[in-house]
């Protein structure tokens, strides 16, 4: 198979921009024309019928959370208002070094917001889904699983099995089937490949 | 102090028509007030007020072994102290990028002979020499803040006095400075070359000089220089910014022409002090 | 400038011992005569061409991005690690900030460095860091600091340069967003002669003044400047020394041109690294 990779360097010219081309990820516009920030790749991203030019770096991303961001976190402590936790992914990019974010007890859920008990929520260790939220305060993202895809991924029982969610609010461990008390993040992906 | 885009077109537009907006146009100084001699325990000093900045210089003097690299001459070091009493961003350790700074670009700008010859404060080669150390304190700052320092700090080594040493006695490595009795014995130092700092600032397409705190936000680059007589002794780029280097040559004929012109100003001013009188020039 | 107590410094003022012997034999005035009088400089260069440069990159595993670069004789070497949220900061800033830390290895100057940074050294990364942040795009680092030290292994004249242009390198290994290559050059200035990309003792020749009897025209300085070549636009620029306006004109016009030489190499050098990325 013969892949064509169109190179690029920071500062190169890479097209006009005007109504069908715009800037993207890894470039900046300048007195009608885009140029590029990074040393990679361009890609040319079809959006509604504009076309976002990007340039992706060769090795590793220089990333950091910005508003609106799916991100995957790990929870490390929790208390009765909050739970703090590592951002190890954004999107699908792997973190080299984690950022510091917390989720709130008025971020876990989108209803019934009051009655939200972080332990009920949360265990330290889980791994969640989020979304990072506005930014507000420096050295701590605040981040929200207040959606029906957002929430605990992974989780493991007070044994240490890998738990299966078994409802919205619940997850079970196939060992020792206990229940125990989650926001679970519905899988949008096929069904679980454990249930064979 | 924070602006707001209307206020910052108000000030490139005031620019553009060479009619800034206190006034002045866009080659003019604000008012200068400048006294001299006013710290006691200082050989010399000057106090030196740019409209809203406000700067005090005391030089003070030390017998020191001379650097070995350079035996035949003296030593001259800056250190600057951005006092919180200026602005409240200088708290703590937050004015010691400033202080470090502007202590780098004096010592650049000091440092050809030609600007100020300290083979004058040597007193016995490779053995014992003066240095002089200047003290710079930023009491306010109202912007601009280069110009102000490098006008207060010829000030006051235009001021400062140098006990003369009537004898030296050479015992083995023991020497010995037998210094004037008589106050009054004593030289000054030669300051005529000594560099004068322009400020150029780029507002929109335009340059200009002596920028007020306000215009400094609106500016995308400056360029300092340093001016003894008609050359150039330092220039340097500071701020974010960066500039085409059409706009970098006509900074530096700016820089030049109106640094020639504070200096003859300056260096009438200074000669015409009386002792304990204040004067102010410039308007 | 308190020292630190707790290291082991050596003695505190040593004194190398060349500086005896050249204080008898050869002079900053000695050098230039020669210099003048062949018409060819003591390298065997003329007096407007460069030395060889030699850059490549990734060269610190444990670093993002890292460059070294050999100018001559002058090594330098320069690490960029990824971007970390401001220390010591309460309030959020919408804006990126850069931090540079500019070193002498203890050896790399015939007079020992200490392990503390210097001013001369402040100075420099100072003057580095003014060069960078019109190179970053700050504005898509809101709240972060990306840190950039540069080490000198052996200073052979315009190792700031060197530095700075080993840098942008860097940062785009490290996959910062920067506007554009970062160039640098350096040049002395003596008796009206521009001396590009001047080594140690040349760049020391054109700090001092020689005596004025013999040698009447007071210009000698070194001036160094930083271009990012795509834009046109210098993101540094810095003079010492004492020189005329027509001089310097003539100084910034031979740099300027002179950072377009620059440019290919750096480009090479980022080509690979994108090409061996792409290779399975």
């Amino acid at each position: 198979m013969k892949v064509d990779h169109l190179i690029c360097l920071p500062g190169e010219r890479l097209s006009i921009c005007n109504k069908t081309y715009t800037s993207g990820q890894g470039t900046y516009e300048r007195q009608g024309y885009i140029y590029s920030t990074l040393a990679g790749i361009v890609d040319v991203v079809d959006k509604d019928g504009v076309k976002v030019i990007e340039v992706h770096s060769s090795g590793q991303q220089t990333i950091i959370p910005t508003q609106g961001d799916i991100v995957t976190a790990q929870v490390y402590i929790i208390t009765q208002q909050y739970a703090k936790c590592f951002i190890k992914c954004i999107g699908n990019t792997v973190l080299r070094n984690p950022f510091k974010a917390v989720v709130r007890r008025e971020n876990v859920r989108a209803t019934e917001k009051d009655k939200v008990e972080i332990y009920k929520s949360f265990r330290p260790g889980d791994i969640i889904l989020a979304r990072v939220l506005p930014i507000t305060e420096a050295h701590m993202y605040q981040l929200s699983t207040a959606e029906n895809e957002l929430g605990v991924v992974i989780a493991h029982s007070e044994h240490g099995y890998p738990m299966v969610p078994i409802s919205w609010t619940e997850m079970q461990c196939p060992k020792s089937l206990v229940k125990e008390p989650r926001k679970v993040a519905k899988s949008t992906k096929k069904k679980y490949k454990f249930e064979k | 102090m924070s602006l707001c885009d209307a206020e910052k077109t108000f000030i490139l537009h005031g620019v553009k028509e060479n009619f800034r907006v206190d006034g002045r146009d866009r080659e003019g100084y604000r008012p200068i007030e400048l006294e001299t001699n006013i710290v006691q325990h200082a050989f010399g000093s000057a106090r030196l007020r740019l409209a809203n900045t406000d700067v005090l210089v005391a030089v003070k003097l030390e017998i020191d072994v001379p650097f070995p690299e350079r035996p035949f001459e003296g030593k001259l070091e800056f250190f600057v102290d951005c006092s919180a009493n200026a602005t409240p961003d200088f708290e703590g350790r937050g004015g010691e990028t400033l202080a470090a700074e502007l202590a780098n670009i004096l010592t650049s700008a000091y440092r050809s002979p030609q600007t100020f010859n300290l083979k004058k404060l040597c007193i016995l080669k490779g053995r014992k020499c003066w240095k002089i150390c200047v003290d710079i304190l930023i009491l306010e700052c109202g912007g601009n803040l280069f110009d102000a320092v490098s006008l207060a700090v010829k000030a006051a080594l235009h001021n400062s006095q140098i006990p003369l040493i009537k004898s030296i006695n050479i015992d083995g490595d023991n020497i010995e400075l037998n210094v004037s009795d008589s106050v009054f014995d004593c030289e000054k130092l030669d300051v005529a070359n000594a560099p004068v700092m322009v400020t150029v600032c780029k507002i929109g397409d335009q340059c200009i000089v002596d920028p007020s705190l306000a215009e400094e936000q609106c500016s995308v680059g400056s360029v300092v220089v340093a001016i003894s007589q008609e050359y150039f002794s330092t220039v340097t780029s500071i701020g974010k910014g960066s500039l085409h280097p059409r706009t970098m040559c006509n900074s530096l004929e700016l820089g030049q022409k109106v640094g020639i012109r504070l200096n003859k100003a300056f260096m009438e001013t200074l000669h015409n002090i009386q002792p304990d009188e204040d004067v102010g020039f410039l308007k | 400038m308190p020292i630190d107590h707790k290291r082991i410094n050596g003695p505190e003022e040593s004194v190398p011992y060349e500086l005896f012997a050249r204080l008898s034999g050869i002079t900053s005035e000695k050098t230039f005569e020669e210099t003048q009088s062949a018409n060819i400089r003591t390298d065997g260069r003329k007096f407007d061409e460069q030395r060889k440069i030699f850059l490549k990159n990734g060269v610190v595993s444990q670093a993002k991005g890292s460059a070294y670069m050999e100018m001559g004789q002058t090594k330098v070497m320069v690490s960029v690690f990824d971007p970390r949220e401001i220390p010591n900061r309460s309030d959020y800033s919408l804006k990126g900030e850069i931090y540079c830390e500019f070193k002498f290895a203890p050896f790399s100057c015939p007079k020992r460095r200490l392990h503390q940074q210097d001013n001369e050294e402040k100075q420099y990364s100072s003057i580095m860091k003014k060069a960078l942040e019109s190179t970053v795009c700050l504005h898509e680092l809101p709240n972060f600091q990306v840190d950039i030290y540069a080490l000198v292994l052996h200073n052979d004249g315009s190792a700031l340069s060197a530095a700075i242009n080993a840098a942008g390198v860097a940062l785009a290994e490290a996959g910062v967003p920067i506007y554009d290559i970062v160039a640098s050059v350096t040049v002395g200035v003596q008796q009206g002669i521009n001396f590009l990309d001047p080594t140690l003792s040349e760049e020391q020749m054109c700090q001092t003044q020689l005596t004025t009897e013999k040698f009447p025209n007071p210009n000698h300085a070194v001036v160094i400047i930083s271009k990012l070549p795509m834009q046109q636009q210098l993101c540094q620029f810095h003079q010492t020394g004492y020189m005329s306006l027509d001089q310097l004109k003539s100084a910034l016009e031979l740099l300027t041109k002179t950072c377009e030489t620059i440019v290919p190499l750096v480009q090479k050098c980022l080509l690979s690294l994108v090409t061996n990325s792409i290779k399975p």
